[in-house]
């Protein structure tokens, strides 16, 4: 790691003390192949569909689709909202309900042996062929679509408290002891903190499944949001509306997941994995 | 979380550990029936207060288990441990204790590992400061103690985690194999080190070393264990005035006694790594 990082750094400054010609080359030598990979793909994919004649409603031309972008924006935005606004209250029920069991699992042999058969079981019911009973059981509505959420998120966060809780070093856990310290003490300044990485990998991994659930939620049991957009514009046979609603969950994905890991980096960085030339330059 | 109810046993609940120590044929044997092992056989000794004792023996003698049969974190097999006049039945509050792995916590300052048992104790945090600074100050390592773990080399983290193990002033302080992941440039400057603080601290010290050289150097008396399972074969008193310098290890009286205590390991077969 460290032996990494110095021959990285000086090579930075190295290279930097000629001028910025030399960064923006650089710059541009990291973004240009992306980028022209990006126009490429696009303009086979408007030529193709062009030249062959194609109805729209099979396969709009990526110009339709950033047109209709354009035009709906506000319409796309306010449902777009509403899938993060689900997501959201959802997942931090999930996050909440996953540490709170994770923590009772691990600490507790019996609430460990009465909760956990229960959790295999019910997380082997594929959640999206049930996703209909929501309907049933909580009606029409957000409350079903933020319960899917939850189910959705709640099982990565259960598994890594799990995991992250009984992974500290036992030779610490002696010293902590040594030092007179009570369950709670070792639970809050021992237990907790170096499970954190690995709850946090748990909590990432929900965050970026909150959205999904959203919208398989809004599929079945909801008049708002992305999901049911989609279902409408594909019952519409606007597959240029559908198209630029996916293009903007994706957006939304790849910024979600990137915040994730900018609050990760916040909260962990004594992490070797935070720290350290090596682990920024492969970022 | 007061720090009664936690291990509601005399010796933990006690604020002070004065007295001797007193091992009264005390034995260890863990597992039972075929797979059994039988790490410790009827050890008797007492330690006197402030004595710095050091214990070498082969790998594998039961070194580790008898200190932490001592500071309550072992069960005894056989026999009984005292401190003082209370019976060592769970952790001993008034021990510092030091292990091969300096067992830092990697999310907190320096400074703020160095304040860990003060947390746990609820004790005055203004005051602990003060003290974990200057401990930090007599160990060298004061200019880091904002920095994090990670950033310090492998001596100056062994250095922090004997400033943790002082910081709430301990009568008894257990070390076992502090210095052995460190070279021995180091680990020469830890020993002089070692013998100034506790002569400071006036704390008395178990020091568990696979080096005689370090035993006879930073202690007052050198036990010396034989393999499994762990007996004592030997008992030297080392009355090197103090403070010591390193130049001492050059003597014949000092290598007269590692000269003795060689002996007992090539007596009995067993090798010192
Ligand atoms: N938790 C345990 N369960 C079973 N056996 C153990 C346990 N801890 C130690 N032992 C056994 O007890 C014996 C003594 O172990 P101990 O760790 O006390 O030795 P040691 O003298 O400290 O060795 P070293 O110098 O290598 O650290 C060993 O043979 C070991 O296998
Ligand atoms: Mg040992």
């Amino acid at each position: 790691m460290k032996a990494g990082s110095i021959p990285a750094s000086q090579s930075a400054t190295g290279r930097a003390a000629p001028g910025l010609a030399a960064r923006a080359r650089r710059h541009f030598a990291v973004l240009f192949p992306p980028l022209l990979s990006a126009v490429i793909g696009l303009g086979l994919w408007e030529g193709v569909v062009r030249w062959l004649e194609m109805p729209s409603f099979v396969l709009p031309p990526p110009s339709s689709v950033v047109f209709v972008m354009i035009e709906y924006w506000g319409y796309l935005v306010s449902q777009l909202a509403w899938t993060v606004m689900a997501a959201a209250v959802g997942v931090l029920i999930g996050i909440s309900l996953g540490i709170i069991a994770g923590a009772g699992i691990a600490m507790s042999g019996i609430i460990d042996r009465m909760l956990t058969p229960w959790l295999v079981i019910i997380h082997a019911i594929p959640k999206v062929v049930v996703a209909p009973l929501f309907l049933i059981w909580f009606g029409f509505g957000v409350q079903s679509e933020i319960f899917f959420v939850v189910t959705f998120t709640f099982f990565p966060v259960v598994v890594a408290t799990i995991t992250g809780l009984k992974s500290a070093d036992p030779e610490v856990l002696l010293l902590v002891r040594s030092m007179g310290a009570d369950r709670g003490q070792v639970l809050r300044k021992i237990l907790f903190p170096s499970a954190m990485p690995t709850i946090l990998s748990g909590v990432k991994l929900s965050v970026s499944l909150a959205p999904v659930g959203a919208v398989i939620g809004e599929f079945v049991a909801s008049n708002q949001g992305l999901g049911h957009l989609l279902i409408r514009a594909v019952g519409d046979m606007d597959t240029a509306l559908a198209f630029a609603a996916v293009t903007l969950f994706s957006i939304f994905g790849v910024l979600l997941w990137r915040a994730a890991e900018f609050v990760e980096g916040k909260l962990l960085p004594w992490h070797p994995s935070q720290r350290g030339d090596l682990a920024s330059n492969r970022k | 979380m007061t720090e009664q109810t936690a291990h509601p046993s005399p010796a933990a609940s006690g604020s002070a550990t004065n007295g001797a120590i007193v091992l009264d044929q005390v034995g260890k044997t863990y597992g039972s029936g075929e797979g059994a092992v039988e790490a410790i056989r009827s050890i008797s000794l007492t330690f006197a207060q402030g004595q710095s004792v050091a214990i070498v023996g082969p790998s594998g003698c039961g070194k580790s288990t008898l200190m932490r049969m001592i500071a309550g974190l072992d069960d005894l097999t056989a026999g009984s441990i005292r401190i003082g006049d209370r019976q060592v039945t769970g952790p001993v509050r008034d021990i510092g204790v030091v292990f091969q792995r300096d067992l830092l916590l990697d999310w907190r300052s320096v400074l703020d590992n160095v304040l860990l048992p003060a947390e746990i104790r609820g004790m005055d945090m203004a005051a602990a400061s003060k003290r974990a600074m200057a401990l930090l100050e007599e160990l060298d390592v004061a200019g880091f103690a904002k920095h994090y773990p990670w950033q310090l080399s492998g001596g100056m983290r062994q250095r922090v985690a004997i400033a943790r193990a002082l910081l709430p002033s301990p009568h008894l302080m257990f070390l076992d194999e502090p210095f052995s992941a460190l070279d021995a440039m180091t680990r020469d400057q830890m020993n002089v080190l070692l013998q100034q603080i506790q002569a400071a601290e006036h704390v008395t010290t178990l020091l568990i070393t696979h080096s005689i050289l370090e035993a006879v150097f930073v202690a007052d008396r050198v036990l010396v264990m034989s393999g499994r399972p762990g007996a004592i074969l030997d008992d030297i008193t080392v009355d090197f005035p103090r403070p010591r310098k390193l130049e001492l290890r050059e003597t014949p009286a000092f290598t007269a006694i590692v000269g003795r205590i060689r002996e007992q390991f090539v007596k009995t077969g067993d090798l010192v790594g």
